[in-house]
């Protein structure tokens, strides 16, 4: 259609010295044009509509947003006063060391979005995989009464935990990547998607299938047990610290720390920006691209087991869907911040976990609905600022 | 030092494939499945097989497609590694269980017994040696075979013999002039429909049943292939239409709201609603492109799906426990109650959704969806008002993720938050690239092999979701436009590739 009818046109108008005059007498040329054009009646419409959706509705959505929170946020602080300061800080606590994982999670995402455009959906399940390694290296050296026996033992265990659990993650990244989406590396974008799909389907069942479909509780080392830690006084109030929590966000931002200066001050990380910039350009300067791919799955993967590690510890249960929620969430929290941009996955991991955790509270909504508002969040943060916190035009940009 | 890097890659391969198939029960599957077909007392037999099967397909790896008899010798360090690595495993395993370790609290599938097809009852090193001489040897015995078959050229005669059988019976000139013949092609159009319209009564309760989740998932194929095969708009977040469509239904015609429609009535306004939901979601995300749609799709579906099972709108939903006692259809005096009767009224909704999605198709709307598909920049250039045309993807998908959803509800008798969760939408989506993007008759095979395939395959119900798994990875690699992909979609396909029109994606040859 499109090429055909307009070569009649163009024909049309390859013969000058003949002009075909129709009844009402203008050249047959434009009548030509307008009918035959590929949807031509909808070409005006476009520069002249008077009524512009786009431009009436997302100020209006905007305003009606902060009304309501405005609204909600008088009701429960100077209303219904519900909660004390002291509730407040544990739920800023909570979500402070939730953030930390998510964001965690959210970099391998936002990583290998960066280089390979692609939705890395089995992700959630590489941490799983990680927290599994994690808890058999636990329950391995419980069994052989180590675990508690004195401090260093502790130590030395909680650790051979986590090198566990970032080694069978990036494991199973780096095998992920070589059997699953490597080979499409230069199919449509849509095929490594469903690829993607399907390995976390398979990694899911395959966890069940070998493992059990129980719940499996963390055996944590006394000292780090879930009821220990500092006691903070707020307003009369004690609040609990957990140690595990102080663990798991002081490792996190460490972790964090050393994937900045790995991504912006090393030479492997040069050749990943270079890579995530222009893969062709990267090869023409000598960077081994499939080397960078591989790598960039490597340090995804560590990233997913020491936060599968921490979610273990933290959380207390594993099981072979533990994944999948904090994947789905992290994945929001990685294009709340921008996706393909590190510190915005940081930013948005951090602000996803607070908002899940204050959100609700702060608001007056049943704390059920605390996924419905942090998914809400999202879609208002892309309608607002589609490039998300921190990123660059990526969701309207052709890729 | 590459021959050493590829041959230890084979083994660690075959190794892991090998350790995975024991350690997820594969071995006492397939003893189990040769037992029953050929009446074999001990399940031993088959989990061999499995063993033996990927040893020699590890050592036929690695012969390639050289001709000189030392690959044969060369097959013997991989198939070696292989061999060694899970008599290890097995000597592990065996002797764990002999110390009184109850491996069964940490890996659910290694009993005694699973673990007793492998060692025959023997002493764990025994046991060991028994398994490294005999994967050894299937492991040589793959690579010799490989390699006589590519010195005598079987596989060339095989190609050459399977040609000339498609030629002479498959497309023989009679056959080929009455499938071009377009009135010819109205007559088999009839037949089909025909069949189609008498196979249920051959078929029983349970058949009838599956086959309507079938038709139902064909449906809703067909509605996301709208948005995701001929928009190219990826919608993870599916379900939510359909939930819509069904609470609609189940609240307007359940005797416990006092409504109490007919299901007639109750439909339309289902399909109604949906679509509008559909074009309220289309509004604020028409923007956004590629996996950023995506995200805010499927954070739109959990949303629904959440806000059904909380306790906000248990008035109307009923929670997590759902609606019960949801009316079925009334036609003339027949009340709708067997899976037969929905049969039925699930062919006619898909009849009523290929022949609008057919005629939809060369359209005005279908063409400059197609046209966004390809390049929504060029076809803004073009003139087509693309914002409008989303929505109207978005709401013609939505209306018929409605009605399958309708539908749904009503053959069910009960409509609850877990029938919508994401897998659903994920389902969806993965049945209409694996039959094919933008094709209607790749949509049916989709869903043939989606939701029929496992329901047949329920000897393997356990595994059954990872083969699906494993099955979508493979269909990605080796044949990328679905099972029946429109001729649009073939052809794309194959432009992408490196030599136009040979095969070689999707027929691996045995070296590689």
């Amino acid at each position: 259609m499109t090429v055909v009818r307009p070569c009649f046109a163009a024909a049309s108008l390859l013969c000058p010295d003949r002009p075909v005059a129709d009844p009402r007498g203008q050249p047959r040329t434009r009548v030509l044009r307008s009918r035959y054009l590929i949807m031509a009646d909808d070409a005006p419409s476009r520069p002249t509509r008077s009524f512009n959706l786009g431009r009436f509705l997302t100020p209006a959505i905007g305003v009606l947003v902060v009304a309501f929170i405005l609204w909600r946020l008088w009701g429960v602080l100077f209303v219904e006063r519900i909660y004390g300061p002291d509730t407040w800080v544990r739920f800023a606590v909570s979500g402070v060391i939730l953030g930390g994982v998510y964001a965690l999670i959210a970099l391998g995402y936002t990583l290998v979005y960066g280089i390979l455009f692609m939705i890395n959906f089995a992700h959630g399940d590489v941490m799983m995989l990680g927290a599994f390694a994690g808890y058999f290296t636990l329950e391995a050296f419980s069994s052989a009464g180590l675990l508690n026996k004195s401090l260093a033992w502790s130590i030395v265990s909680v650790a051979v935990t986590f090198v566990a659990g970032i080694l069978t993650s990036t494991v199973a990244a780096v095998i992920l990547e070589r059997i699953a989406y490597r080979p499409l590396r230069k199919a449509p974008r849509l095929v490594p998607l469903i690829s993607a799909i399907g390995a976390s389907l398979f990694l899911e069942n395959m966890a069940q299938l070998v493992f059990g479909s129980a719940r499996r509780r963390y055996t944590n080392p006394e000292m780090i047990q879930h009821n220990v830690g500092w006691n903070l006084t707020v307003s009369g109030e004690q609040v609990l610290i957990t140690y595990t929590g102080v663990l798991t966000f002081v490792l996190s931002i460490l972790l964090m720390i050393g994937l900045y200066v790995l991504v912006q001050r090393t030479k492997a990380g040069k050749a990943m920006r270079a890579v995530a910039e222009d893969k062709e350009i990267a090869a023409l300067m000598g960077i081994d691209v499939d080397r960078v791919i591989g790598s960039t799955f490597v340090i995804s993967g560590v990233l997913a087991g020491a936060a599968g590690v921490m979610w273990g510890l933290h959380m207390g249960i594993v099981y072979h869907y533990v994944g999948f929620i904090p994947g789905i969430k992290a994945f929001t929290a990685a294009v709340m911040g921008g996706i393909g941009n590190i510190p915005g996955a940081m930013l948005g991991g951090l602000a996803l976990g607070l908002m899940e955790a204050l959100g609700p509270a702060a608001l007056g909504i049943p704390f059920q609905l605390k996924d419905v508002l942090a998914f809400s969040i999202l879609v208002l943060v892309l309608v607002f600022r589609p490039t998300g916190l921190l990123g660059e035009v990526l969701s309207e940009k052709k890729m | 030092m590459s021959h050493v890097r590829s041959s230890l890659r084979n083994s660690l391969l075959t190794s892991g494939i090998s350790c995975c198939a024991v350690l997820l029960g594969l071995t006492g599957l397939a003893g189990a499945m040769v037992a029953d077909w050929f009446g074999l007392p001990t399940r031993t037999v088959g989990a061999w097989v499995l063993l033996l099967a990927i040893a020699f397909w590890g050592g036929a790896r690695t012969v390639g497609h050289s001709k000189s008899a030392s690959v044969v010798a060369g097959s013997l360090m991989p198939s070696a590694t292989h061999a060694f690595v899970l008599a290890l495993f097995v000597g592990l395993i065996s002797s764990l269980l002999d110390s009184g370790v109850n491996m069964r609290e940490y890996l659910t599938q290694m009993s005694p017994e699973a673990v007793g097809l492998l060692t025959f009852g023997f002493a764990p090193w025994a046991a060991s040696l028994v398994v490294f001489v005999a994967l050894l040897a299937a492991g040589v015995a793959g690579a010799a075979v490989v390699f006589a078959s590519v010195r005598h050229r079987w596989r060339e005669s095989w190609a050459r013999g399977w040609r000339g059988v498609r030629t002479k019976v498959m497309a023989a000139p009679l056959v080929s002039r009455f499938a071009r013949h377009k009135s010819s092609r109205r007559v088999s159009y009839a037949i089909a429909v025909a069949i189609l319209l008498a196979l249920p009564f051959g078929l029983g309760r349970y058949w009838n049943y599956i086959l309507g989740t079938v038709g139902i998932y064909v449906i809703l194929g067909l509605g996301l292939n709208i948005l995701v095969g001929m928009t190219g708009l990826l919608n993870l977040g599916y379900a939510a239409f359909f939930a819509i469509g069904a609470y609609t239904v189940a609240i307007l015609t359940a005797p416990q709201f006092n409504t109490c429609w007919s299901f007639w009535a109750a439909l339309p306004v289902g399909v109604l609603l949906a679509t509008l939901t559909g074009v309220l979601l289309s509004l604020p995300v028409l923007r956004m492109r590629g996996d950023y749609l995506a995200i805010v799709t499927l954070g739109f579906g959990e949303i629904i799906r959440i806000l059904a099972k909380s306790d906000v709108l248990t008035d109307f939903s009923g929670g997590p426990r759902g609606v019960r006692a949801v009316a079925g259809p009334e036609l003339f005096g027949v009340s709708f109650s067997s899976a037969l009767h929905f049969m039925y009224l699930i062919l006619l909704g898909i009849m009523l959704a290929i022949f609008v999605v057919s005629r939809l198709q060369g359209s005005r709307p279908g063409r400059a969806w197609m046209a966004m598909r390809e390049d929504e920049d060029v076809a803004q250039a073009m003139g087509i008002y693309t914002l409008k045309y989303k929505v109207l993807a978005f709401a013609i998908s939505a209306a018929f993720a409605g009605l399958g959803g309708g539908i749904f509800a009503s053959r069910n008798m009960f409509t609850g938050p877990e029938d919508f969760t994401l897998m659903v939408s994920v389902n969806v989506l993965c049945l209409v690239i694996i039959g094919g993007m933008g094709s209607i008759p790749g949509v049916v095979v989709g869903a043939l092999v989606l939701k029929g395939l496992p329901e047949v395959l329920r000897q393997l119900s356990d595994y059954r979701m990872l083969a699906f798994g494993a099955l979508l990875v493979m269909m990605m690699i080796l044949r990328p436009e679905g099972l029946w992909p429109s001729t649009r979609g073939r052809m794309a396909a194959q432009g992408s590739r490196e030599e136009p029109g040979s095969r070689s994606a999707s027929e691996p040859s045995p070296g590689v």
